[in-house]
């Protein structure tokens, strides 16, 4: 999953994106309206942290123009609280609203819940034939019994797992599981891939060749 | 007593009053002239009827020998007079009385016993025998004596009959009277009449004045009404103004424009609260952020120092707003009286560059100073913080490599201090808001100021009885302009 922080206080931008790359996600960052604009018309995010009071560009404006043009799912982060304001911001376009200071637990479930929510699902559990995976819960069940996989396997096999049935391409996931900052080796994936289905069976993750990967509906 | 205390009650009541007052006075005026009216009718009919049998029992008195040929309707009003000095006694002595006597039937008729004119008399001889009277006189009459006759004869109330008499010095009396009973009771009946009538104005002006009183009130009520409503809590409500021209519109207007200003300041200070709460709340956030992030898991002691330092940062923030805040509030309530002294304002500006010298240097700004000797007066400490400001300000909104001018100069009785950049000026749109509290042209929290800059400077140089003023071109730098008064 892709997250796109968009916050003008340094000290809170870096301790977000730090937060949310250690619950897995991939993260990018701007620190100004512009900036978020551009990245966030640039890749398909899985979401976006948006603040409102941010130099060059405010959170409203951003968000009345990217409406424009994406459907991505927006949470928008501010100190403003009065009902007028959450009208406001929910009325422009915004999927859901954070008032600071808020608590990272509650933060990282609204997330969570916006991204199932645009996947169109209603539980934090996908069941695929004997795996279970938790997405709330960050863990994956092969017959009951718990899966060890590194946060990046697991992003790997949510992203999957929530797209079931469609064919996911090689720059899709690459788009979604690695942010800005990581150097995107060419094989990683493949490598992430067969360690998948060493853990959780062969017949997982399908490969279609010159498309991409798929878990069968 | 509510009634009491409400003026329209009160209103009512005095106007009562008054009406009152002027309808029984003139009422009982009217009564009593009507009545002294009726009664001198009667009385000069008294006064020609007693000439009339007084002539009959004399028919020439030797003394006075016109006295029957006096026009009986302005007979004199001291005749016959009695005089008792001696030395007039014996030339007006009338002669004797007649032991008999009997009004002549012409004078007769003037006391028609037929009739109901209702005059009669009596004649008495010296001895109080009855000479003569006429056949409606009262069967009783009470006793006359001198004593009732004192000065000049005239008419005198005996009960319901009003009577004249004269005693003359050997003791003959005449009565003449009359009965006036029917005129006091057309006189009651007339009362009763008035008294009806002015019963019938009075309420009439009652009715009158509590419709009056209410038309007056009523401004009275809409303004109660709203400021009932005001104090309720709802700051919007406002008086209808639809007679503006009367004292009470006047009044509306008035209260309106408080109460407009009473909203605008509560709105404000709302405002300000709202954006204090909302300041302190980034810094909250950074702290809640960093350390529930950091103690998700075990960290390196670099990472700890990290979000420590993070923690100070965002504490020191918070300090600065909460000091800011509180010297806004201080000024605000006007506490902690300004020092008002004389000082070497050139020495506190040049003591000020040297203060924001290492941050300009650090941007490679150039600051300028045109500084002659000219003293401020006031509170240095105070002044020199509003210099500061604006000198971090022109060295932070400067473009880089930029200059800064400081000026100071003296015009008439004022001090002028000039600040001024060469940085991207301030939007024509931002311009009029600069001096609010929290505002920010970029709205961005990242400079870690705390937007209250401008705010604490404008409170501190208008505490001096001064101003400050600000004028920026997009593109060409902004000037700050400080005016204060010398003392």
């Amino acid at each position: 999953m892709r997250i796109l922080i968009v916050e003008d206080e340094p000290d809170l931008l870096r301790s977000l994106a730090q937060a949310l790359r250690e619950e897995g996600y991939a993260v990018d960052t701007a620190n100004d309206g512009e900036d978020g604009l551009f990245k966030a018309e640039g890749y398909d995010y899985d979401a976006i942290v948006l603040d409102i009071m941010l130099p060059k560009l405010d959170g409203w404006e951003l968000l009345k123009r990217l409406r424009e043009t994406k459907k991505t799912p927006v949470l928008m982060l501010t100190a403003r609280d009065q009902t007028r304001d959450r009208v406001k911001g929910l009325d422009t376009g915004a999927d859901d609203y954070v008032v600071k200071p808020f608590d990272l637990p509650e933060l990282f479930a609204r997330l969570r819940a916006l991204i199932r929510r645009s996947a169109n699902k209603t539980t934090n559990v996908i069941e695929i034939g004997d795996v279970k995976i938790d997405t709330a819960a960050r863990n994956v069940l092969l017959k009951e019994k718990p899966v060890e996989l590194t946060a990046r396997e697991y992003a790997l096999v949510e992203f999957l797992a929530l797209h079931r049935g469609e064919v996911v391409t090689r720059t899709q996931l690459y788009e979604h599981l690695f942010d800005e900052n990581d150097s995107t080796l060419s094989n990683l994936l493949d490598v992430h891939v067969s360690n998948i289905r060493k853990k959780l069976g062969a017949e997982f993750i399908t490969t279609r060749r010159g498309h991409g990967y798929c878990i069968e509906g | 007593m509510k009634i009491f205390k409400s003026i329209r009650w009160r209103l009512q009541i005095w106007y009562g009053l008054i009406l009152v007052v002027v309808l029984a006075g003139f009422g009982f005026t009217a009564h009593q002239l009507e009545r002294g009216r009726q009664l001198k009718d009667i009385d000069d009919e008294l006064q020609h009827r007693i000439g009339v049998v007084a002539t009959a029992l004399w028919p020439s008195p030797p003394h006075e020998p016109n006295f029957a040929g006096q026009s009986f309707e302005s007979p004199p009003p001291d005749r016959p007079k009695f005089d008792p000095s001696p030395g007039n006694d014996a030339r007006r002595r009338p002669p004797q009385m007649p032991v008999k006597f009997q009004l002549p039937p012409r004078q007769a008729g003037f006391f028609d016993e037929s009739d109901t004119n209702g005059f009669y008399y009596v004649v008495w001889n010296s001895d109080g025998k009855e000479l003569a009277r006429s056949t409606n006189a009262p069967a009783e009459l009470p006793a006359l004596s001198r004593a009732l006759s004192s000065g000049p004869p005239s008419p005198q109330m005996r009960g319901v009959r009003r009577e004249i008499f004269i005693i003359f010095p050997r003791g003959e009396t005449i009565l003449v009277g009359r009965s006036i009973a029917p005129e006091l009771k057309e006189l009651r009946l007339a009362a009763l009449r008035l008294a009806a009538v002015g019963a019938g104005i009075l309420l009439l002006g009652l009715a009158g004045g509590w419709w009056l009183a209410a038309r007056a009130i009523r401004p009275i009520d809409d303004i109660s009404a709203t400021a009932v409503k005001i104090s309720a809590g709802d700051l919007s409500q406002r008086i209808n103004v639809a007679e503006a021209e009367s004292e009470l519109g006047q009044l509306a207007v008035v209260l309106n424009s408080t109460f407009a200003r009473l909203e605008a300041a509560f709105a404000q200070q709302q405002q300000f609260t709202f954006d204090a709460a909302h300041e302190l709340r980034t810094p909250v956030t950074v702290m809640l952020t960093q350390t529930q992030a950091t103690l998700n898991r075990e960290r390196s002691a670099t990472e700890y120092r990290e979000t420590v330092e993070a923690c100070k940062r965002a504490a020191q923030r918070m300090r600065r707003l909460t000091e800011s805040l509180l010297e806004l509030a201080r000024l605000d309530a006007g506490q902690e009286p300004l020092k008002r002294l004389k000082f070497d304002l050139s020495q506190t500006v040049r003591d000020c560059v040297e203060l924001i010298r290492p941050l300009a240097d650090e941007r490679g700004v150039k600051i300028h100073c045109d500084l002659p000797a000219v003293d401020g007066h006031g509170d240095e400490e105070r002044l020199a913080q509003v210099i500061t400001n604006l000198l971090a300000n022109a060295v932070q909104y400067n473009k880089a490599n930029g200059e800064v001018r400081i000026s100071t100069k003296l015009q008439g009785s004022m001090i002028l201090l000039a600040v001024s950049d060469t940085g991207p000026g301030i939007s024509s749109e931002d311009l009029p808001h600069v001096f609010e509290r929290f505002y920010r042209a970029d709205q961005s929290r990242s400079s870690g100021q705390t937007g209250l800059g401008l705010a604490i400077s404008k409170a501190i140089v208008e505490a001096h009885g001064g101003t400050i003023e600000v004028s920026s071109k997009s593109g060409a730098g902004t000037t700050f302009t400080v005016v204060l008064p010398m003392l």
